[in-house]
Formats: structure tokens, C-alpha cells, sequence
């Protein structure tokens, strides 16, 4: 019998923010234990809220493995790894003044805009091991400050953020960034309809598409890509990754459900254009015959299934302003788009910024955007930039159609 | 018994609950496991600030309360507090599922139910893969504070969701069936209704055409007026969101028109099904409020903090989607009020327009957005071949005022997979409902 066993520990300390004042402490730590076991082609899983007991959670396992659900017993081999980031980002005794007196500075430089919503902190660790010799463990943490912000007036639910997630917290060049934000908001720009280089999270776009890289739809034929495996199908310049590294994928893990470690903490979906991957797990990978790329995830309590840790696209220009050296549209916010059966895409956009040269210009009226799978990805695709404007961030470039709304 | 401190007003909120999934993809079985989980919440407010904590360890509930009010700072005027003053103090005991809790229902029972309709989404050739799911919930909760209120109530839900991944030639469609109640006996007997739904996803497949793009007449669905309720005004509702902007008071007076004058739009925590909440994570006790009546903004909804910033009552919509996070304001049950016309009088007036009848997904800020999964044109007033719409769109107040039709009757609905999404927090059930409602125009991609 083969057996895998798993220990997440999640402490996390927020504060909420009404009207740009901290108005409550919220502490969460939450540990859960996992054990899987393997036997007769089948699989056993028992979780527990709380410290494990792992011969308990092994014996609750094994009573599982009557349920008859089937899965290939493939654990990974030997191998031990550890990736530990554990410096403090913020004394927690210094969370409320620090970032109430952060708070004050943004409050002042924004007078007509309303903040709130959360700021945290998040610490976790990660352990892996199994009968086969592999042992794994990561720990790590975050800072996430996500601030919603009103156009005093407007009578909007919310109008635009400041966002930021990383481990160094640099006052200075956040509220600058904070700043040169608010700034063009306040400047109307406007544009006619037509095509135009649309800077967005590539989330925004890839996400709507991402269940066309899941294995099991990929082999069944309902994929827009199926059969395509290994071919070029899209932009030289397009390399599609699940972030899984430590340096990038700040208080992520870089090992998946399943304990696999990817090339550079990365498997990779798309590589310079060429479908390389799907997204898989141990089972899916062998009921389909395709390879494992490592992205499963899992419950506590769960069978691993399909998960995403983080999307990273390949960079392919320095700055914003050699990815998109004209006019161009960046998307703040973009809620409820979706795509047709056959890869259309559309979405309102309802704040975006005119830039020229990499520079915010002005604020644009609401928009409606929209593109095809394949384009988007193919001729339509310009590239990518890491850490400009802010350090952590991705931003990538699409050529799209561009309506007001 | 939890001893409280006087200088502080303190609650504990825990739950227990149990869940049952079973999952079958292509016909083999992926998951199948109950879960218990018990957690608690715990709040300690001094008048200036809130401490918040979450712990699975329930059995020592007394040190981690101890350890926020070490935190605080004693506040000797805490009863005279705004917020304090409107807290409920109620006390009861409910329990509405004790004849038929899911948690007494063997689990082998659940599969077979499962399995006996698998084979029928897989009928078409068409359908490459299918997925069946059963969900169900029970929790029991206890909310106490500090100012003697002590409510224990039960909650549940159960439902099964079918996806069907169609392919043929260079077609592509995911169709999906899903329905959500509160006894399981409820879930059978549904093969006629989920090989409907099959057939018509097949349908679609094969003779959906692309859209034209454009503002077209556009009838929504009960589903998809409700979401559209809750996306498009709903939200707007929740009244959290006046905190950081005072002009907000202005500019939400209630009296002021907001709508068509044969609009009204409710509310409750009372309506049986997923959204139901007979107290909110406050202690406070569900009941129907109006947000729009006949047009008019009539109402909002409230947790205590928003209920005193804003000198208005409770209203029982303080809810957080587990132990794990505070109360904020949220929806419960969500419904658009009828009107007068039958189905066939809603859509005989329109010569070119659009009906929407299932959705994947919605949302709302000035615009608002429903991304359909099934829809169809209405030509000269009957309804025509099914077309693939990206998604509809429009600005929340304009169409609101663009709404000049709805069917009599109101369909209520629940569902056990997905939810609400409102920051961190997602997914939280929720209720819709609606008449068949008739828009004017909106934005068609």
C-alpha cells in the first residue's frame, strides 16, 4: 500500500478599512493534515481540521479505500526539497499603526477618493511526503493590499483600487504609484471605436479560456484545442506558465497536490507559441495518456483534482513603454466578460486608462472590448511585461476590437 | 458557558457542518466523501475597534475570547454605543430539518440517486464528456452575545448539477442542469426535466447561430431576471458600500426613482431554500424588505454598523460565508415582484430581440453584465432558431427604467454549486427569483 501524507498551515492577520480607517483585527490560523492511501488501483483519502494524527488519518484512509474510487498508484519518487521564506514583512504588533499611518499619507494624497476593503498579512507553510521517499516542504508569506476606491460623488459601488501583493513593503513607491493612478483619473480622455493595443492582467483573458487546457475535456474532443498537442498554434512570443516559484509566487507552494516539482517551479502550458501542456493530474494524465504536467490540487479531504497556482506569462519587453510604445488602453477594471462556445470573447470594460508611451493619460469612458481565442493568442498578441509599474506585477498586450459602451 | 466582560460587547458564533459530495466524470467515480467540520467566530468590539478571531478548536472558546478582550480596551459607555444599542437580544430555537436531515440519509443512498440518472445526459452522441454532482448541507449554528442573545437554528440544502461537454465536427458547448432544495426526496423523479435539458443543450450545439451584434429588445428568464436583481440593484443595496462616501446619503435617498414604475424588487431571509437565514451572523432576526417598490428606492440592507452609520433599522443581512470571516452586509433571497401578462403577451410586440433563458454568470457595478448560456432570438413575436451571445449588458439605471413587462407568475430558485462573490468572500448561497421580465433594450454581444 503507498501513502501520501500532507500538513498545510495557513495564519493569516487583516484589517478592514471603511471610509480610509482600520476599523477591525481579524486573526485566522487554520492548520489541516491529509493522508492518502493507495491500493488495488484505488484510492483512500482521509483530512482532518486541526493538528493530524497520522496513524488515525491513515487508519480513516485505508476504511476509505471501500469506496472503489480509482486512481493510479504513481506517487513520485525520492526526493527532498525545501523552500523556506520565512522573514518577518511586518511585525504584527506594527501591522494597525503601519499601515493606519500608510492609510492617512494615501488618504491625503487622494482627498476625493473613499477607501476601504481589506489589507493582510498571510504566513503558510506546506509539507509532502510519501512511501515512495520524497519528502517536500515550503513556508512563506505575503502582503496583499487591496483597497477599493469611490469617486466621492459618484454614487458608485466602487470606481477604481489600488492594488499590490508581494513581501517588500515600500511605502514610498506604492503611494507614488497610488498616486500617479489618481492623478489621471481625474483627467477625461477619450478615443473613437476601433482596433487598439488593450494592456490587461493576462488573467482577464486567459481564464476565460482555461478550461480548453483541461486534460480530460482536451481528450474527450470538447476542447478548442484538442488534437493539437505539441503543434504551433499561437504567437512566437506567447509562453503561457503556472507559477509555482517561491520568488515569484510569493507564499505559494512550489510543489503540487501530488508532490510534483516542475522545471524552474513552472510547468508550462504554452512555450513560444506551441501547445506543451495541459493541465493534469496523476489520474487524468493516465486514463488520457498524456504527460503530468504537476498542476493538481486538492481539498484537505479530497481527491486531487485540476488546479491553477498562479499565471505567469514569459516577458518580451522591458518596460510598458517599449511593450506598447503608442496609445494604447489599460484596463483597471473589467468585470463579467465571457466567451461563446467557439472562442469569442467580449467584456465591458468599466475603468480604463488611455496611456501614450507607457504614461497614464487620462481616464476613458466605460468600453466594451472583445477578440477571438485564437487571434488573441496568435497575431493579435503583442507581449508581456513584468514589474512595471509595480514590482510583482504582469501586464500583457492584446490588439482588440474597442467600442464604448 | 462563556463568561463575558462587562466594558465590551463580545458574540461567538459556531458551526456545525456536514457535507456530502459525490462526483462522477466520464462515467467513473472522482469523489466521494462526507465532511464534518466545526469552527466558531468571535468578535469583541470596544467602541473603537473590532477584534476579530477563528478557531476549529470549539472546546476552548473562553481562551481565545479572553485573549481578544486582552486586546481591547474596556469601554465603561459600551451599551450607550450606536452600534451596541441596535444589536437584537433575541432568543430561540429552530429546527426545521430535524425529520429529514441529509446527515441521516445513507450515503450509498446518494450515489444510487446520482447513478441512476448519469446514463441520461450521456444519451446524444454528442455529449464527449458528462459530469454528475451531488452537494448537500446541514449545518447547525448557535449565535450568543454578550447582551443575552442565544439562537440555535439548522440549515440545508441538497441538489445535484450535470455538465455536459458536446462536441461535433468543430462545434463546441458545455451545456449544464442543475437544481438545488432542502429534502431529498425532492431530487427524484427529475429524469423527464434533465433529459429535456439534454436535448436542448444538443439542440443548441447543432443549430445555435452567432448573434447580432447590437441593443435589442432583451426577455430575461426567471433566472436571469433574478441574477439580474441581484447583480444589477442588489449589490448597489448592501449598504456597506455608503461608509466611505458621504454625499452616498444623498444620492441614495429613499423616495427617489429608480426605476419602471411597474418595478419592485425584495428581499428575505425568510424564503425557504438556499438562501434562507432566520438570523443573520448579528443575532438579527430575517424579514422582507423592500429595496425598490413600484419603481421607488423603499429600502436597503443592513448590518449593525451600517444600520447606526446611516440612523436606519436592521434589516438581517449581516452574513459570512463560514467561521472563517466576519459578518458583512449580503443578500439572502433576492426576487423580482410579478406583474400582469402571460409569456406569449410579454414577447408578441417584439419584432427582433433576444430571450435569454439559462445564464453562466453575472455582475454588477454602473454596468452591469449576464454572460447566457442558452439563448434565443424572438422574431415577430415567437421565439426563433438559439444564438450564442458573449453577453448582455447595460447601465444599471437605464435599464431599470427600460423594463415594461413581466409574466405573472414568480419562479423561486436554488442552487447548491457556485454562490455569491463579494471581495474575500465567495462563495455564499444565495436565493433568486423573478417573473419572465421584458427589457426594452440592452447591449447584445
Amino acid at each position: 500500500m503507498e501513502k501520501e501524507f500532507i500538513k498545510q498551515t495557513e495564519h493569516s492577520y487583516t484589517l478592514n478599512v471603511t471610509a480610509g480607517k482600520i476599523d477591525s483585527f481579524r486573526e485566522v490560523e487554520r492548520t489541516t493534515g491529509t493522508v492518502r492511501v493507495y491500493e488495488n488501483g484505488c484510492i483512500g483519502v482521509a483530512g482532518c481540521l486541526g493538528e493530524p494524527d497520522e496513524a488515525e488519518l491513515t487508519e480513516k484512509a485505508k476504511e476509505a479505500l471501500a469506496f472503489g474510487i480509482p486512481y493510479p498508484e504513481k506517487l513520485e519518487g525520492p526526493l527532498e526539497a525545501e523552500a523556506h521564506n520565512d522573514a518577518e514583512i511586518l511585525p504584527v504588533a506594527d501591522f494597525i499603526p503601519t499601515m493606519q499611518s500608510f492609510l492617512d499619507r494615501l488618504g491625503e494624497l487622494c482627498p476625493r477618493f473613499g477607501l476601504s476593503n481589506k489589507i493582510s498579512l498571510k504566513y503558510s507553510q506546506s509539507e509532502y511526503r510519501n512511501s515512495k521517499g520524497r519528502s517536500l516542504s515550503c513556508s512563506g508569506g505575503n502582503m496583499d493590499i487591496s483597497l477599493v476606491a469611490q469617486n466621492r460623488g459618484s454614487g458608485n459601488l466602487f470606481d477604481t483600487g489600488f492594488g499590490w501583493d508581494g513581501v517588500g513593503f515600500d511605502a514610498e513607491k506604492l503611494l507614488a504609484e497610488f498616486k500617479r493612478e489618481y492623478d489621471a483619473f481625474y483627467v477625461p480622455a477619450d478615443l473613437e471605436p476601433g482596433r487598439y493595443p488593450v494592456v490587461t492582467d493576462p488573467s482577464m483573458i486567459v481564464f476565460r479560456f482555461v478550461n480548453h487546457l483541461v486534460g480530460d475535456l482536451y481528450a474527450a474532443g470538447a476542447s478548442l484545442l484538442s488534437g493539437k498537442l505539441g503543434e504551433k498554434l499561437f504567437s512566437e512570443k506567447l509562453t503561457v506558465r503556472d507559477d509555482r516559484n517561491p520568488d515569484t509566487a510569493h507564499g505559494g507552494c512550489f510543489f503540487d497536490a501530488e508532490g510534483c516539482v516542475a522545471p524552474g517551479f513552472r510547468p508550462t502550458l504554452i512555450e513560444n507559441g506551441v501547445l506543451k501542456g495541459l493541465l493534469t493530474t496523476k489520474k487524468t494524465a493516465e486514463t488520457y495518456g498524456l504527460p503530468n504536467l504537476g498542476t493538481a490540487d486538492a481539498a484537505y479531504d479530497g481527491v486531487p483534482g485540476i488546479g491553477f497556482g498562479k499565471l505567469y506569462l514569459d516577458a518580451t519587453a522591458k518596460s510598458l513603454k517599449e511593450l506598447v510604445p503608442g496609445k494604447a488602453i489599460l484596463v483597471a477594471i473589467a468585470s463579467g466578460g465571457d466567451a461563446t462556445p467557439d472562442g469569442h470573447f467580449a467584456t465591458p470594460v468599466q475603468m480604463a486608462y488611455l496611456m501614450e508611451n507607457g504614461e497614464l493619460v487620462g481616464r476613458l469612458p466605460d468600453l466594451a472590448i472583445s477578440g477571438d481565442f485564437f487571434d488573441l493568442f496568435g497575431k493579435d498578441y503583442i507581449g508581456t511585461v513584468h514589474d512595471d509599474p509595480l514590482d510583482g506585477t504582469i501586464l500583457s498586450a492584446f490588439e482588440m476590437d474597442v467600442e464604448k459602451a | 458557558m462563556l463568561q463575558f466582560r462587562d466594558g465590551f460587547y463580545a458574540d461567538v458564533r459556531t458551526e456545525d457542518r456536514f457535507r456530502t459530495i459525490i462526483q462522477y466524470k466520464a462515467g467513473v467515480l472522482e469523489e466521494l466523501k462526507t465532511r464534518r467540520e466545526q469552527q466558531a467566530f468571535l468578535r469583541v468590539y470596544d467602541g473603537k475597534l473590532w477584534y476579530y478571531a477563528s478557531v476549529t478548536d470549539v472546546k476552548h472558546l473562553q481562551k481565545t475570547l479572553d485573549g481578544l478582550y486582552g486586546a481591547a480596551t474596556a469601554n465603561p459607555a459600551i451599551l450607550d454605543d450606536p452600534i451596541v444599542r441596535r444589536f437584537e437580544r433575541n432568543v430561540d430555537r429552530i429546527e426545521t430539518f430535524g425529520d429529514c436531515s441529509v446527515r441521516d440519509i445513507p450515503l450509498r443512498n446518494k450515489q444510487e440517486l446520482l447513478l441512476s440518472y448519469l446514463p441520461i445526459v450521456t444519451e446524444d452522441d454528442c455529449v464527449k464528456m458528462a459530469q454528475g454532482i451531488y452537494v448537500d448541507r446541514n449545518s447547525r449554528f448557535r449565535f450568543c452575545s454578550s447582551l443575552g442573545a442565544d439562537i440555535e437554528y439548522d440549515y440545508q440544502t441538497c441538489g445535484l448539477r450535470f455538465d455536459m461537454n458536446m462536441a461535433e465536427g468543430e462545434k463546441k458547448f458545455t451545456g449544464s442542469w442543475q437544481t438545488g432544495c432542502t429534502r431529498f426526496d425532492e431530487l427524484t423523479g427529475l429524469e423527464t426535466e434533465i433529459r429535456e435539458a439534454a436535448k436542448e443543450s444538443a439542440d443548441y450545439l447543432r443549430n445555435s447561430v452567432p448573434v447580432e451584434a447590437g441593443k435589442y429588445p432583451v426577455v430575461l428568464s426567471p433566472i436571469a431576471a433574478g441574477v439580474f436583481a441581484h447583480e444589477s440593484f442588489g449589490h448597489k443595496s448592501e449598504s456597506d458600500f455608503m461608509l466611505s462616501d458621504d454625499s452616498m446619503k444623498e444620492e441614495w435617498q429613499l423616495g427617489k426613482t429608480v426605476g419602471s414604475p411597474i418595478l419592485s424588487i425584495a428581499e428575505s431571509g425568510c424564503v425557504p431554500g438556499c438562501g434562507f437565514v432566520p438570523y443573520d451572523d448579528e443575532g438579527t432576526k430575517a424579514r422582507k424588505n423592500y429595496l425598490i417598490r413600484n419603481g421607488v428606492l423603499a429600502g436597503r440592507l443592513h448590518s449593525a454598523q451600517t444600520a447606526a452609520a446611516l440612523d436606519e433599522g436592521l434589516t438581517g443581512n449581516a452574513r459570512a460565508i463560514d467561521c472563517n470571516f466576519e459578518p458583512i452586509v449580503r443578500m439572502t433571497t433576492t426576487w423580482i415582484e410579478g406583474g400582469d401578462l402571460t409569456f406569449d403577451e410579454l414577447i408578441a410586440p417584439i419584432e427582433k430581440g433576444y430571450f435569454i433563458k439559462t445564464i453562466n454568470h453575472g455582475s454588477g457595478m454602473s454596468t452591469f453584465t449576464i454572460a447566457p448560456s442558452l439563448a434565443y432570438e424572438i422574431q415577430d413575436g415567437k421565439l426563433g432558431r438559439p444564438v450564442q451571445i458573449s453577453v448582455i449588458s447595460g447601465n444599471v439605471f437605464e435599464t431599470l427604467g427600460l423594463i415594461d413587462g413581466l409574466t405573472k407568475d414568480v419562479e423561486m430558485l436554488s442552487f447548491v454549486t457556485g454562490g455569491c462573490g463579494k471581495m474575500e468572500q465567495h462563495p455564499l448561497p444565495v436565493g433568486f427569483g423573478g417573473p419572465y421580465v421584458r427589457v426594452s433594450e440592452m447591449n447584445v454581444q
